[in-house]
């Protein structure tokens, strides 16, 4: 991963100020279904209520049933405490399924609105911005936002209201013993933020170590043939041992914490049952205090850990959770670069003459890429563009289907600005293949359809058929309807170009645009895609990056590029005739290919079929 | 305490595998078993005294409350309520403190074994695993192991010390019939709990599969931003990811929806139960069949009896997958290692390095990867174990014959999958042939450990390796001792890489490896050279080690090279004529057999594929100039 990804995760272990902007957003988010909401609120005081009520009931039972004697005063109060119990369970249903209802629907907002912010977003973003780092956004993030929005409110209300409610109850009973347990509830709630802040601090250094670990063991069985080539086995695990030993200490020492935690609030809670059992006994000689009410009092004293608890938690995950809906917010809020302009007008064909005029471009102001750039390129025309990595080739097709724009000059089409079109009208115009073709997961000929959705299947065989790519299809176990894998797996190189071919073929473009495979492509492949490429450029403005003779020679004119300028320009025979830089890259080029078109070795050459490819 | 640990050996996990999962799993906590008792004794310590709180609140209604001097006893009685509650506090912290040091440990101790193992199992193993797998299973199933210990093990010690206890209490000290009616419900909530939490284990794959379907599908979308925008298909994309995304949100709430059930029903249940006991516990108070203080212990102990049990289906399936993961485990412990120090040759010198193959022929084992298939297709199994041997086997080398006279160097040509890898591969007995012998200064190899071998043979290997770390430290990785940076300079000049690593920022202290700076493949290739070279091996191998590299820089490595290859014998796996043309012996390979051999002025001069190779250079040559002048002319 890159060094931004690392950054950006890094940011995700340390607590920063939070935002107050970003605690609304993220309610008004809840808001949106506010009737969920209303509908666990009411369901969780309700259960927090009817708990302490249980208990309550209890009491009476023992007071005014058992005490008294009364046995029709005990069913009365027996029926009540049955029908508590139902109350309570409905309660329960009523909050698990909002909450949960509420979670899965926040997510789903938030999956859905990065989504869309995401589809308009530049190219330059994606290129700054790493996959993995998008990835923890839809994933992680939004996970910890909609739990926090719904169970981690949930909790907090739930652990207030039941430790309110407890106390009125208490209160209600014998003021005086309630008011002791309230003076504990500072200690209680002092003992658990204490906890929850250490804890926090050694998961964080348990789940580093154990990326680390996870490297290590990936790194040592990646590169296990060296580590047996150089005997490295002991060193490598002595360093491994450091690691491991650090882990056991930081997760002992976080398990260990935890443990304790709970035990303190016992003992401290104990204290209120321990001033329950003096005080509620010298008042319930004079009368002040019943049976049951101590009885209720060490009810609720015990029960007080498990709100306690849970406050806590949340306190302690509130932290990341916002520090996640910030990250989630920051990319919604991104604003596109490229937009179409008030005025961009729709056309439906983007045909003629293509000028580059005094164009610069840079992706980053230190390292400007084009500078002063001029070429015209007339309607039809083939235009082949050369030059080593970094010369600014793709930049070139990068500016045409403004995937980013000029920050000076401008470049016309038909004679028109560019940018008065709208992205549309150009984009779906433009037909591309790239270098590493990108297949969706899905069939052949949902690829293929990728080009024209509303095309027929048998228009979709018909460009297969023109790009030379219906040959494999059709020997493809399932033909056109082959699921072709992730990112087209199932498939090599030359088979992927063929079907993004198509897909380009399909969509009857203005202006085409490919990119040149370099890995090797096997000869049958190599000429059928050649054949499809002259077909798809036969009277299309065409731009080819290429990397093969065969193509070069062909274009109208050759661009030879150099460190964003235009090095040589002409055709083949008028640049050969130059002995300039396109002249040694030819000849270059010429005796590479050559010795890889000759079959060196005989028929085998190429099949790796036999043990060596992977035992290497 | 576990600091000396890095300086004992690593434990021996292989003794204490066993067939049995349950078995295994307890032979695991070797050297821990009193502390992992004391723990689980600890919880039924805590267990008592929570039921002894209770109890004494009993004693306390019962018996000092009537009495008529109480306020004397009520101190001590509330002293007595707060020994038993650190009592129970204390006992929690222990048993919680004693089984995460179990846990930790056997983690730790697995964790440090399986990647020695790892590392020490020999290349057929590797040649036939994946690498995301092993990484799977020892982070993800050694922490299952671990949770089994910390948490499942315990929680269900706990439940079943508190239910044994409360149960035993309410028996003996108060009423045996209100006991049995206090557990009534008991098997049926036990056993929806167990079926719910089956049920909500395959509810939670279903999401976590439709997770990543969402995942791969944005995935996707985000790589192939350049195709979406392309076709300017962005509508079409998001309806796309919608699908998938409220399909997320209904396998979501259908999860929620079955924890929605569950709860509420065993409320019912076990509030029904708690009614039950209350009432008929109330009507004996009042017919005096128990007094009102044994109520009162009563109504408090019925609480850890009912409430825990409905956790005891999670508990149960956790443990489950757990002990799959141990089988998982056991399968790697019980792979054979390498043995590096096997052999009965104790050289107290360095090689010289002559080298003879006699009739070798070797086949690759490929048991473990039909073993898996044998596993998915049981059927055929018993009528197949007789041929297994012929069908586990890939043959690659037959006869191979050669001699190598020490300093020479030999030149191998071949096509992809000829045998060049494998051939080579057998001198540091990375793998043992089938037939034939090899013999190094007249010993039989099979004489000779394979750390010695290994210590005396360069590789320089096809694919270059870096691990993350400094250049340096890449550099100096297989050298045990100390380096100066004349070693080192010299040894990077040799392969051409030191100009390009003093061109980076910080030189030999830059990082490479997944967090440090992406070198080219050529780069690599010439660092692991310069690694291979630093450690001044007997017996150099160069396995297509510059085949990224360009030619000028290929052949300033050759020249830097010829002066080292003089002293010491060489291979060299190579395409271009230009590596071997100069090498003593040039051995050309044809599936998996010597096809010819011989120097470069024999082989040239004899109709064979090195003669073809050889004539192509002048040809493409040819080719070029009339290519050249029918351009010039037109």
């Amino acid at each position: 991963m890159s060094d931004e990804y690392y950054d950006e995760f890094a940011e995700e272990e340390f607590e920063g100020h939070v935002d107050r902007g970003v605690i609304w957003r993220i309610i008004m988010q809840g808001l949106q279904h506010w009737h969920l909401m209303v509908g666990f609120l009411i369901a969780i005081v309700g259960t927090a209520y009817v708990d302490s009520r249980l208990t309550f009931l209890s009491k009476r039972m023992i007071d005014e049933g058992i005490v008294a004697q009364d046995v029709d005063a005990l069913r009365a109060l027996a029926i009540q405490y049955g029908y508590t119990f139902v109350v309570l369970a409905v309660c329960v249903f009523v909050f698990i399924f909002s909450a949960g209802v509420l979670s899965h629907r926040v997510q789903y907002d938030l999956r859905k609105a990065m989504f869309a912010r995401l589809q308009n977003l530049s190219l330059s973003y994606y290129n700054r911005t790493p996959l993995g780092w998008l990835m923890s956004r839809m994933t992680s993030d939004v996970t910890r936002v909609g739990e926090l929005v719904s169970w981690g409110f949930l909790d907090a209300v739930w652990g207030i209201s039941n430790i309110v409610i407890a106390l009125s109850f208490m209160l209600y009973i014998n003021w005086r013993l309630g008011l002791i347990i309230l003076a504990l509830m500072p200690v209680l709630v002092w003992i658990a933020i204490f906890f929850q802040k250490r804890i926090l601090v050694d998961y964080r250094a348990v789940r580093r170590l154990n990326s680390e670990i996870t490297s290590a063991y990936s790194e040592s069985i990646n590169g296990v043939r060296v580590v047996k080539s150089l005997r490295r086995e002991e060193g490598n695990l002595n360093e491994f041992r450091h690691l491991t030993g650090d882990m056991y200490d930081a997760a002992f020492r976080a398990a260990w914490m935890s443990a304790l935690f709970l035990p303190s609030v016992q003992i401290v809670s104990a204290l209120g049952i321990a001033a329950t059992v003096w005080l509620g006994g010298i008042q319930y000689n004079n009368g002040g205090m019943t049976i049951g009410g101590i009885q209720a009092f060490v009810s609720y004293v015990t029960f007080m850990l498990w709100p306690i608890q849970e406050m806590a938690r949340v306190v302690a995950s509130m932290q990341q959770a916002l520090a996640s809906a910030e990250r989630i917010y920051s990319l919604l809020d991104e604003e596109p670069e490229i937009i179409n302009k008030a005025d961009a007008v729709d056309v439906p064909h983007v045909r003629g003459d293509i000028e580059f005029d005094h164009v610069d471009f840079y992706y980053d102001e230190n390292n400007p890429v084009l500078t002063d750039f001029n070429l015209t390129v007339k309607q039809g025309e083939t235009i082949a563009l050369v030059g080593p990595t970094g010369s600014g080739k793709s930049t070139i097709v990068n500016l045409l289907c403004r995937f980013y724009e000029p920050q000076v000059g401008q470049i016309r089409i038909n004679g028109r600005d560019y940018t008065d079109l709208t992205l549309y009208a150009l984009q779906s115009r433009v037909g591309m293949v790239l270098q590493t073709p990108h297949l969706f997961s899905g069939t052949v000929m949902e690829n293929i359809l990728y080009g024209r959705l509303e095309a027929t299947p048998d228009e979709a065989v018909e460009a297969a058929k023109v790009a030379g790519a219906h040959g494999f299809i059709t020997d493809l176990e399932e033909g056109y309807e082959t699921e072709v894998g992730e990112g087209g797996v199932l498939l090599s190189v030359g088979q992927k170009q063929l079907l993004s071919l198509a897909r380009a073929i399909l969509a009857q473009p203005d202006i085409f645009i490919m990119d040149e495979a370099t890995s090797s492509v096997d000869t049958l492949t190599e000429a059928l895609i050649q054949q499809g490429m002259e077909t798809l450029m036969e009277g299309r403005t065409s731009f080819v990056i290429a990397h093969r003779l065969s193509t070069i020679k062909r274009a109208d004119r050759i661009v030879v590029l150099k460190d964003g300028k235009i090095d040589e320009i002409g055709s083949h025979a008028e640049l050969i005739r130059q002995r300039g830089h396109y002249f040694n890259l030819y000849t270059k080029q010429f005796r590479d290919e050559k010795s890889l078109a000759y079959k060196v070795y005989g028929d085998q050459s190429g099949e790796n079929s036999s043990a060596d490819s992977w035992a290497a | 305490m576990n600091r000396d640990e890095s300086n004992n050996k690593v434990y021996d996990m292989k003794k204490v595998v066993s067939p049995n999962k349950l078995t295994g799993l307890w032979r695991l906590t070797d050297q821990f078993r009193t502390v992992y008792l004391v723990a689980i004794l600890a919880v039924g310590l805590a267990a008592l005294a929570q039921t002894g709180i209770y109890y004494l609140l009993g004693y306390l209604v019962d018996d000092i409350l009537p009495e008529p001097d109480a306020i004397l006893y009520l101190p001590w009685l509330a002293l007595a309520f707060v020994g038993l509650a650190a009592g129970q506090g204390g006992f929690t912290y222990m048993s919680g403190r004693w089984a995460a040091y179990t846990a930790e440990h056997i983690a730790r101790r697995l964790r440090d074994y399986l990647y020695d193992h790892l590392q020490r199992l020999p290349f057929t193993y590797h040649d036939q695993t994946q690498t995301g797998e092993l990484i799977q299973r020892v982070t993800s199933d050694i922490d299952a192991v671990r949770l089994f210990y910390s948490e499942q093990a315990i929680g269900i010690g706990r439940i079943i010390f508190l239910f044994t206890v409360n149960l035993l209490g309410i028996y003996f000290l108060i009423d045996p019939y209100l006991a049995m009616m206090s557990v009534v419900v008991i098997p049926f909530v036990l056993i929806a709990s167990i079926f719910f939490f089956i049920q909500v284990g395959k509810a939670f794959e279903l999401f976590q599969e439709q997770e990543s379907v969402l995942s791969n599908r944005f995935q996707e979308n985000i790589s192939g931003v350049r195709v979406v925008k392309a076709f300017a298909r962005q509508e079409y994309e998001t309806e796309r990811f919608e699908e998938e995304n409220s399909k997320k949100r209904w396998v979501g709430i259908r999860f929620t929806s079955l924890h929605g059930l569950f709860w509420p029903i065993t409320d019912i249940f076990c509030g029904g139960q708690m009614l039950l006991g209350y009432w008929l516990g109330a009507n004996m108070a009042i017919n005096g069949d128990i007094t009102i203080g044994q109520y009162l212990a009563y109504a408090q102990m019925v609480n850890l009896i009912i409430w825990p049990i409905r956790n005891m289906g999670r508990l149960i399936t956790q443990a489950s997958t757990a002990a799959v993961s141990y089988t998982r485990l056991r399968d790697i412990i019980e792979r054979k290692r390498e043995k590096l120090s096997e052999g009965v040759f104790r050289a107290q010198t360095d090689l010289a390095g002559a080298i003879c193959f006699n009739d070798v022929s070797f086949s690759y084992d490929t048991s473990l990867k039909n073993e898996a298939v044998k596993t998915a297709n049981t059927v055929g199994y018993m009528a197949q174990a007789n041929d297994s041997d012929q069908r586990n086997k890939i043959p690659v080398l037959h006869n191979i014959s050669f001699e190598v006279g020490e300093g020479q160097t030999v030149a191998i040509l071949g096509a992809t999958g000829s045998g060049k890898t494998s051939m080579i591969n057998l001198l540091p007995r990375f793998y043992d042939f089938d037939s034939g012998y090899i013999t190094i200064d007249g010993v039989d190899l099979r004489e000779y450990p394979p750390e010695y071998l290994r210590q005396q043979i360069g590789l320089v290997m096809q694919e270059p390796f870096l691990f993350s770390g400094t250049i340096r430290e890449n550099i100096t990785y297989g050298v045990y001792r100390e380096v100066t940076d004349e070693d080192l300079f010299a040894a990077a000049k040799a392969a051409a890489v030191h100009d390009v690593i003093l061109s980076f920022p910080d030189g030999y202290s830059t990082l490479v490896g997944e967090r440090g700076v992406t070198l080219s493949g050529g780069q690599k290739q010439r660092v692991t050279l310069a690694r291979t070279l630093l450690k001044n091996p007997r017996i150099l191998v160069l396995d297509d080690a510059t085949s990224a590299v360009d030619t000028e820089t290929e052949s300033q490595i050759r020249d830097a090279l010829k002066q080292i290859l003089g002293q010491r014998t060489t291979f060299i796996i190579a395409h271009r004529v230009q590596s071997v043309m100069l090498a003593d012996l040039i051995l050309v390979l044809d599936e998996g057999r010597i096809v010819q051999r011989g120097t470069h002025q024999e082989l040239v001069n004899q109709p064979g594929i090195y003669q073809r190779v050889y004539d192509l250079q002048a040809r493409i040559e040819d080719e070029l100039a009339a290519e050249l002048m029918a351009d010039n002319g037109g």
